[in-house]
């Protein structure tokens, strides 16, 4: 493998992303509006019940939510929506590297969905002033792996989407809201505060946001460093990995399957 | 890499089956063909006949299920990394591009597939979209671009990576007369300045008359004829007979019987009240027996002629058929 045009492949692809996100004004409104409607409700639910401690992690949830909605939505379907519009063939026919294509829209995606992210800290600060007892070093780490996990998770979905049509779509809508309820984005989902009984809590133990989320809460509201955290550091890490061997391995066998069979991009005229 | 070949592509008793809950459906029956260095070759045939699968064989998209093919000498079987650094392919179907970014950057993007120095991209696209006559239109947004547009910015994109062989599907289905004819000038402009070679799988006799150097005639996964277009035609001896008759029919299967008649293929115009009959024929006498036939069997023969054969007539000559009634036998 070629360096040089590998990372020329994943800046364009990166590029693409960013151009696309920011290159229609009611794409911004959507992108900015819904994480923040979503946290500031919670937010305003937690005051009125006088909850005022768990504001921070309504905030904290309209964070990652909009990344978790990036990942399911720009990361996860978009090969297969490549391949309904015929660019999944140009990207075959090409050296490119998909893997490339996949980590550049990962960092185009990442970088587009940041100021969205900062929006809702900027008003959620503004409007509720949540408390923080904030070790920094290791909420900026476990926000750095949680990133990484999760998009190599959403690398493996756009992947493993390939051998789906128009329901890959509908797979999204299934994985949204249950992932988004297990993984504790708006309250703490694992541990023993976690309304959920064992059996779901480990099942949510799966998803790198559960184990992300528990630990950015641990780190920004309870001050616990990075010698406390560890144990949800490295999973994540191994998770990060993980996802992204797979990720390689599923691109892999579904180009050959479909080079095979032609069910990838390919269709009987 | 496939030594001892000169050709830049070359296949030979390729085969191709897609499995379908039916039964197995053969797209490609042992298809052997070379195109040279420097040629436009075209690969014509009705919907359905295999042009498609042939092109996505030859562009590594789908494997053979027999025989072999080389692009550049590469397998693309088992070399496909090679055989894609040197092509470049694409489909006047998909006209494909990130809708919400500029032509421009779509161009920009995909050179970028090929690991090209962006100084170098920026220089091929300003050079291509001139050619195209895209250039007023680069920064616009993909959506917006009209059908005709969009199809010169996905002919260009094919051109970006100075591929050695290109794959073109139906590149200009859907397009109007001037779009088409500009993009055909740009194609042998392109195979005559650059030395490249350019396969094309089209069902538009016209355009293979136009550009193409050969031609290979497909048919239910088998080709049925391959030379020049002119040798081709040469092939039928003398020019087909047009009939205009009435009342209009869907059908003259009597045509069938008459000797030396070798197919023939008609169009019904219900407004006019008429049928065009085209009759590939073996001789003069053969074209005066398939008039008295048609007036023997009660209809008038309002007018006819003798017309230059074209590539369809020498496909209703192997097949006995027209393009039209073989599309619509298959989907029977």
């Amino acid at each position: 493998m070629e360096t040089r045009p590998w990372l020329r492949t994943m800046k364009a692809r990166a590029l693409v992303r960013l151009w696309s996100i920011f290159g229609e004004r009611l794409w911004i409104v959507v992108n900015m509006g819904f994480p923040i409607l979503s946290s500031l409700a919670l937010s305003l639910l937690y005051y009125s019940i006088g909850a005022t401690g768990y504001i921070g992690f309504a905030i904290l949830g309209g964070v990652m939510v909009a990344f978790w909605g990036n990942v399911l939505w720009s990361m996860a379907s978009q090969f297969n929506w490549d391949k309904q519009e015929g660019l999944f063939e140009i990207y075959l026919t090409s050296p490119a590297s998909l893997s490339a294509i996949l980590i550049g829209m990962s960092f185009g995606g990442i970088i587009g969905t940041a100021p969205s992210a900062a929006m809702v800290i900027g008003i959620g600060w503004v409007l509720f002033h949540p408390v923080v007892a904030a070790s920094w070093g290791a909420v900026l780490l476990t926000f750095l792996l949680t990133l990484v996990s999760l998009y190599a998770m959403g690398m493996t979905l756009s992947s493993l989407y390939l051998t789906y049509g128009r329901e890959a779509e509908s797979m999204n809508n299934v994985l949204q809201e249950p992932v988004s309820m297990v993984s504790g984005l708006y309250f703490p989902a694992i541990g023993g505060a976690s309304p959920f009984p064992f059996a779901i809590q480990a099942v949510a133990s799966l998803i790198p946001l559960t184990i992300g989320m528990d630990a950015l809460r641990k780190s920004l509201f309870r001050g616990m460093d990075v010698g406390s955290i560890w144990p949800s550091l490295v999973t994540l890490a191994v998770m990060a990995v993980i996802f992204l061997v797979i990720s390689n391995f599923a691109l892999k066998a579904l180009e050959n399957r479909g080079r095979r069979d032609g069910t990838i991009a390919v269709r009987i005229r | 890499m496939i030594s001892g070949t000169q050709a830049s592509v070359k296949v030979s008793d390729l085969r191709r089956e897609f499995k379908t809950k039916e039964a197995p459906v053969v797209a490609l029956d042992g298809v052997s063909l070379s195109v040279s260095r420097g040629e436009i070759f075209g690969v014509l045939g009705p919907n359905g006949a295999g042009k498609t699968t042939i092109i996505r064989i030859l562009s590594t998209l789908l494997l053979p299920t027999g025989g072999s093919a080389s692009v550049m000498g590469f397998d693309v079987e088992h070399e496909p990394e090679k055989v894609r650094h040197v092509i470049n392919m694409a489909s006047g179907a998909d006209k494909a591009g990130y809708d919400f970014i500029s032509a421009k950057r779509n161009l920009w993007f995909f050179s970028q597939l090929y690991g090209i120095q962006p100084q170098i991209a920026e220089k091929r696209i300003g050079d291509l979209s001139e050619r195209l006559g895209l250039t007023k239109y680069l920064d616009r947004k993909f959506y917006a671009l009209s059908t005709g547009y969009r199809q010169r910015a996905t002919i260009a994109r094919a051109f970006i990576n100075d591929p050695r062989v290109v794959f073109l599907d139906e590149p200009t289905i859907g397009l109007d007369v001037m779009t088409a004819r500009s993009i055909r000038d740009f194609l042998k402009d392109e195979v005559r300045q650059h030395d490249r070679t350019i396969m094309l799988a089209t069902h538009n006799m016209a355009e293979v008359e136009a550009i193409c150097d050969r031609v290979a005639i497909i048919d239910k996964g088998k080709i049925i004829a391959e030379g020049s277009p002119k040798e081709l035609k040469r092939t039928l001896g003398v020019p087909a007979l047009v009939m205009e008759v009435t009342p209009p029919e869907k059908s003259f299967d009597l045509l069938a019987q008459v000797e030396g008649v070798k197919g023939f293929t008609s169009a019904s115009d219900e407004e006019r009240g008429l049928s065009t009959i085209q009759v590939v024929v073996e001789d003069d006498g053969t074209a005066r027996r398939a008039e008295e036939a048609m007036a023997q069997s009660g209809h008038k023969v309002i007018a006819s002629w003798r017309k230059e054969t074209t590539l369809e007539e020498v496909f209703v000559a192997m097949v006995g058929r027209g393009f039209k009634e073989r599309e619509e036998q298959d989907g029977d």
